[in-house]
């Protein structure tokens, strides 16, 4: 060990190189690793706290087709048994429809959501979206919530009015006048360009429908999702579909699988590139030292130890690469917990994503370990080479060998 | 102990249309506490010769027997037990661990043997004061002189307590002063434990000191004399 360690050293600037390599290699995956896994855990957190929560439930119809006609059987008697199971936070039954927002204007199509404010604040973050005004109320005339982004689209203020034309049940276009008393911002700007926010009661008085399409359940640990949805689909039987976030975002929970294998990749590409360097030093540093292993060989060193000699010196400049490419990686990633990682101007693209403007990148603890233990892996394997061609060696050509 | 060479042969490049013949069917005999300089021009087979009897390289012919033990018949990891126990090497380069200090190099060929820590410590201690390094036991090799480093390497050769040394041109690259030096402490060793020591060499200064001189050319012994 001690003669490993110190012939590592023999060569200080080469295994200096070596090591200032491994660090940054190591810091720049780490921080693609937490960036990547901090943009996918953003979205997918944004998108349980402001669109979907973590599970929703429609009648099967309304998932074919969003007729007003398709509603959830006696969806509030099961809200209300959801309500009771351990592990849901907080159940909300809305009203779903689509149709148009004008303004003098313009006018844009939309989602109306008729929400009933008390429960909605509990399963969604969307009070705390606002970004003027106040959160709907039961008391007031046609109160209505747009986004930003739409009240810019459309000349709009806190205090316009609005009208929203959409289908009734029977068939009929009907529409009324709201005034805006808030307006939101969400993460998601495709989610604001397309969602806006009314009472049930006064959809369901235009609609000519007291039913809900669409319930949606907050729950209170995301470890027991699979679990809860199971629960719950017993629960409903014929009444709807149970679906959680990534079935209700296919597309988001593909992205969230993509981004698993970006990470492999990433931590394949550096684990690779470290490996031919480590192969390079390696030979370098064994082949120069031929005649050396030579004499070592000839004063008794059995094959075994000069193998071991070899991956000890290998595993060794891994080890102390490694660790300090972690401990860097760890100091930068701790800096950008505190401070956050800016977007500036490419923040309004993400924003289609769902992803927030400052991310705050972080790898979980055992992923230090999995690179630290495939660095020390690829250092082992990157030994055998050099180790064998001297090993393939009688003591006398070893000797002979002049380098 | 006793080293037999009997018919031995080493031919390089066998394969080929040029093979070379470095040893030819070679017959000695060296006895314990003998001190015997083989030397000749270069490419005459010395250090091949060498090579085999110290066991780092096999015979193509022949058999190298050391006391009963018929070298050439072991497998190789009884050769590195063999080398390890039984013979001491000396090196033309020193071909000192550059990175163990002069104790540390002295020590690490026992430890090869398994030897304890302590058992090693003192005993490298004693070969170094032995070879007049007793006060240079911390000190790297690359900070000492060519001839100190030479002593070094005769105190490691000696410490596991081998049955004969072999040194390939032990010599060559020491000044006039520190060859004399080395060679008296060979020789007083050679004298006071009866370590059987066999020199390659072509150097003159060795040759005189040499109580049997083995004249070796074209891989043959022509001339093998007691002075």
């Amino acid at each position: 060990m001690t003669l490993a360690w110190r012939n590592v050293w023999r060569n200080k600037l080469r295994s200096g190189i070596m090591i200032a390599a491994m660090i940054f290699g190591l810091l720049g995956a780490l921080l693609m690793v937490g960036f990547v896994q901090a943009m996918t855990e953003n979205m997918v957190d944004n998108a349980i706290r402001y669109q979907t929560a973590h599970l929703q439930i429609h009648n099967h119809k309304f998932l074919l087709n969003e007729e007003l006609s398709a509603w959830i059987p006696e969806a509030e008697n099961l809200a209300a048994s959801i309500r009771q199971q351990s592990g849901v936070e907080a159940v909300t039954a809305r009203q779903v429809v689509d149709g148009m927002l004008a303004s003098a204007a313009s006018s844009r199509g939309v989602r109306i959501n008729g929400i009933r404010p008390q429960d909605e604040i509990r399963v969604t973050d969307l009070q705390q979206s606002l970004v003027a005004g106040k959160m709907l109320t039961e008391t007031g005339r046609n109160p209505i919530l747009v986004s930003r982004r739409n009240a810019d689209k459309l000349n709009l203020r806190l205090g316009s009015k609005v009208v929203l034309t959409f289908t009734n049940i029977d068939g009929d276009v009907t529409g009324a006048a709201f005034r805006i008393v808030g307006l939101f911002k969400t993460p998601a700007s495709a989610f604001d360009d397309s969602n806006i926010f009314v009472r049930r009661s006064d959809l369901a008085r235009f609609s000519g429908l007291d039913q809900a399409h669409e319930i949606a359940i907050r729950i209170a640990d995301d470890q027991q999702l699979t679990e809860l949805q199971e629960k719950i689909t017993t629960l409903v039987e014929e009444q709807g579909v149970v679906q959680n976030w990534g079935e209700v975002q296919p597309v988001l929970a593909a992205m969230t699988g993509s981004m698993d294998i970006a990470n492999a990749i990433v931590a394949g590409v550096f684990i690779a590139a470290l490996g031919f360097g480590i192969i390079n030093i390696m030979m370098m540093s064994v082949f120069e030292r031929t005649r050396e292993f030579g004499v070592l060989m000839a004063i008794g060193m059995t094959h075994a130890r000069v193998l071991l000699l070899i991956i000890m010196e290998s595993v060794l400049l891994g080890a102390v690469g490694g660790l300090l490419g972690l401990a860097a990686g760890r100091l930068m990633l701790a800096i950008t917990d505190q401070f956050g990682l800016p977007f500036g101007a490419v923040a309004e693209g993400l924003g289609a994503y769902g992803v927030d403007a400052v991310l705050y990148p972080s790898v979980k603890g055992s992923f230090y370990l999995l690179m630290f233990g495939m660095v020390l892996f690829t250092s082992l394997v990157a030994a055998l080479y050099p180790a064998r061609q001297i090993l393939k060696k009688r003591p006398s050509e070893a000797l002979a060998e002049r380098h | 102990m006793s080293i037999q060479l009997k018919h031995l042969t080493r031919i390089y490049n066998r394969e080929t249309t040029f093979p070379v013949v470095a040893v030819d069917d070679v017959d000695l005999n060296i006895e314990q506490g003998e001190f015997v300089a083989v030397m000749g021009p270069s490419g005459s087979g010395k250090t091949t010769l060498l090579n085999m009897v110290g066991g780092i390289d096999r015979p193509d012919n022949g058999q190298v027997v050391i006391d009963r033990t018929d070298m050439t018949a072991l497998t190789d990891k009884e050769l590195i037990a063999f080398r390890r126990d039984n013979i001491g090497f000396i090196f033309q380069d020193f071909s000192l661990l550059p990175v163990l200090t002069a104790k540390e190099n002295v020590e690490f060929v026992m430890q090869l043997q398994g030897r304890s820590q302590s058992d090693c410590e003192t005993r490298a201690r004693e070969l170094l004061q032995e070879v007049g390094l007793g006060d240079q036991l911390n000190i790297v090799p690359g900070k000492l002189s060519g001839g100190q480093q030479q002593r070094i390497a005769v105190a490691r050769a000696l410490a596991p307590k081998p049955k004969f040394i072999l040194a390939d041109e032990p010599t060559a690259n020491l000044d006039a002063q520190t060859t004399r030096d080395l060679l008296d402490i060979m020789q007083r060793l050679n004298e006071k434990e009866g370590v059987t020591f066999i020199f390659s060499t072509h150097d003159p200064r060795v040759i005189e000191r040499a109580r049997r001189v083995i004249v070796f050319e074209d891989g043959q012994v022509r001339e093998d004399r007691t002075t």
